[in-house]
């Protein structure tokens, strides 16, 4: 059977078509999920309350519109915070070391950014604000040090990357458990399951940065994507047809580790995201990054938002850490990346 | 018109190409010939600004090449390298369209423009690749590829191109039908080209002008009948050579002679 017919190129309609109907699927996410959960809340007034963006209760009772307003919502947005960006910085890192197994939590830059918060955690822990900022640094850090690994001379092959984030992870790990045993014993398990990824506990009240980076930076690399396509075909290419490298790669490195840092200090590291959604975006809508960058930052934010809602309904009233499910699907599709690459 | 004065450059303290001179003038190939590690391809990175001078300018219509932004030198100089990385699923035509990155505007919001479109459309009708214009380049073969990057060079509309090893992967139709394109091009649209080869042959059927290059000097220049001595070759490449009359075209051909007696 021939082949189907593949479209040339990707084209600003087809792009806000797409976008479109990603932004309706996670319009959909936020307003379903927040319905489920062990608590069951009555769907018409729900509904109704939501539409109204809670200024009208319609008729659910304080501590039902309390658990839609103060529990889930708020989870449902951070994880449509932390999905995008993850997203969005998995596609970055992927044009930056031109490789598409590239992905924050396996590079280590997630332990990276999981240091910065344990530092901010034991020695700020009454400043809320230094667990993003030192998230970042983390993550920026680990960045670098993953570059400078993985860097050959014709760009990251899959060997050296992963090598690379190989050596960065096991080492950051082993500066967690050092920063994990200066803790006292009772705030080891709650970090443990924040490690794994957990949208839960401590990120509330970095909602309002973790929403704001998110959009700014899938916007800053959108408007760079044309850019990123012609890094994705090498430095020298790149350069050549008129890229500004130098400029390019540190704005990626910067807002790339933003990213991670923000959802890092809210969630943890939530693995894989980077790598299966972007993955998701190329295969159906092309590699151009004009497409793909801000497909996968809304589709990032469906997935965690879904892989949430299971993590803390599939063993009710137990919960799961989300790192948990999303690596469950990840890790095979990464094996399967592997094999092809 | 692109001009090397004097141009000495040096990597970690080792000099790569010394003291060089070079102009690059309209419907002129140029072909760069000499044995390997004689600084070919770090001359042409250093015309293209890839590379730093240590001393000396390369001057690009009148203005040194470091006060040019790149997208103004990349709409003016384009360079076909050696094979492109394709890590990631990329069609023919998006891959050529590439080339029209150094004319983005602003208003366009980084998307190719209705002109971007068309001049993608003539290079691939000129490299013969328009029924492939959908296909992904790493389903290509690798003459196809090489005819892609070509083709995204000329949709630069460049009126410099710079070519290194172009032929490296051909086979001799496909050596031949490049090269061609290239002459067209200079003819036509009054370019520039310069072609970094290792066959002597080759170059000496399609360049107008020869450097001979070794440990970074240039050490004679000139037409393929000027320079295609067989002293001087023996001299540059350290080999007996044969040159004779092309029984076609005339020109010269360079034939080497292996002699297992001669120590030369």
């Amino acid at each position: 059977m021939p082949a189907p017919p593949r479209q040339n190129r990707v084209t600003l309609r087809k792009t806000v078509i797409s976008c479109a109907v990603l932004a309706a699927a996670l319009l959909f996410a936020i307003v379903f999920m927040s319905l489920i959960g062990s608590e069951s809340l009555p769907v018409r007034a729900s509904l109704c309350a939501l539409a109204s963006f809670g200024r009208s209760s319609c008729g659910l009772t304080s501590d039902q519109f309390d658990i839609l307003f103060q529990i889930r919502l708020p989870r449902i947005l951070l994880a449509a915070a932390v999905g995008g960006s993850l997203a969005t910085a998995g596609a970055g890192y992927q044009a930056l070391l031109r490789n598409p197994l590239a992905e924050p939590y396996l590079l280590g830059i997630s332990n990276g950014a999981a240091v910065g918060t344990m530092i901010a955690l034991v020695f700020f822990g009454a400043m809320e604000w230094t667990r993003p900022l030192l998230a970042f640094t983390g993550a920026l850090l680990a960045t670098l040090a993953v570059y400078r690994l993985a860097r050959g001379r014709a760009g990251a092959t899959p060997e050296r990357l992963i090598l690379a984030g190989v050596i960065v992870t096991t080492f950051l790990s082993s500066v967690i458990i050092f920063v994990t045993t200066l803790m006292d014993a009772t705030r080891i398990r709650s970090f443990t399951f924040w490690l794994l990824g957990d949208l839960s506990g401590m990120g509330r009240g970095l909602l309002p940065v973790t929403i704001t980076v998110a959009i700014v930076g899938a916007l800053a690399l959108t408007l760079n994507a044309r850019s990123l396509n012609l890094l994705m075909l090498g430095e020298r290419d790149a350069f050549d047809l008129g890229v500004e490298v130098g400029r390019v790669r540190v704005m990626v490195f910067v807002i790339a580790s933003l990213l991670v840092g923000s959802s890092v200090a809210a969630s943890g590291s939530v693995g894989y995201v980077g790598l299966v959604v972007p993955h998701l975006a190329r295969l159906s809508l092309g590699s151009d990054n004009r497409i793909s960058i801000p497909a996968a930052a809304l589709g990032g934010a469906v997935f965690v938002i879904v892989a949430d809602t299971l993590a803390r309904t599939l063993i009710a009233p137990r919960e799961l850490p989300v790192g948990a499910i999303t690596a469950l699907i990840g890790a095979p599709l990464f094996i399967y990346l592997l094999k092809r690459a | 018109m692109l001009e090397a004065r004097d141009l000495t450059v040096s990597y970690d303290h080792r000099i790569a190409v010394a003291d060089l001179s070079l102009t690059l003038k309209p419907r002129e190939i140029t072909a760069i010939i000499g044995p390997n590690g004689a600084g070919k391809s770090t001359l042409l990175r250093a015309l293209n600004g890839h590379v730093h001078a240590s001393s000396g300018t390369i001057v690009l219509d009148g203005q040194p090449i470091e006060r040019l932004s790149r997208r103004t030198i990349s709409r003016r100089i384009a360079v076909v390298a050696q094979e492109a990385e394709l890590r990631f699923p990329v069609t023919v035509l998006e891959f050529v369209l590439g080339g029209r990155f150094a004319w983005a505007t602003n208003a366009g919001w980084g998307w190719e423009s209705e002109r971007d479109l068309q001049i993608a459309g003539a290079v691939l009708r000129e490299t013969e690749l328009s029924d492939l214009s959908g296909r992904l380049m790493n389903e290509l073969s690798g003459g196809e590829r090489q005819r892609a990057l070509m083709a995204r060079a000329l949709a630069t509309e460049a009126s410099i191109l710079l070519l290194d090893e172009p032929t490296a992967n051909l086979d001799l139709s496909h050596q031949a039908n490049l090269l061609s394109l290239v002459r067209n091009r200079c003819n036509r649209n009054e370019t520039a080209a310069l072609v970094v080869t290792h066959d002597i042959n080759l170059a000496a059927q399609f360049a107008d002008h020869l450097l001979l290059m070794k440990q970074g000097r240039a050490v004679h220049s000139g037409t393929p009948r000027e320079v295609l001595q067989p002293e001087i070759l023996q001299e540059v490449f350290e080999v007996r050579v044969l040159v004779d009359a092309h029984p076609v075209t005339g020109g010269p051909r360079v034939t080497p002679i292996h002699d297992p007696h001669s120590s030369v």
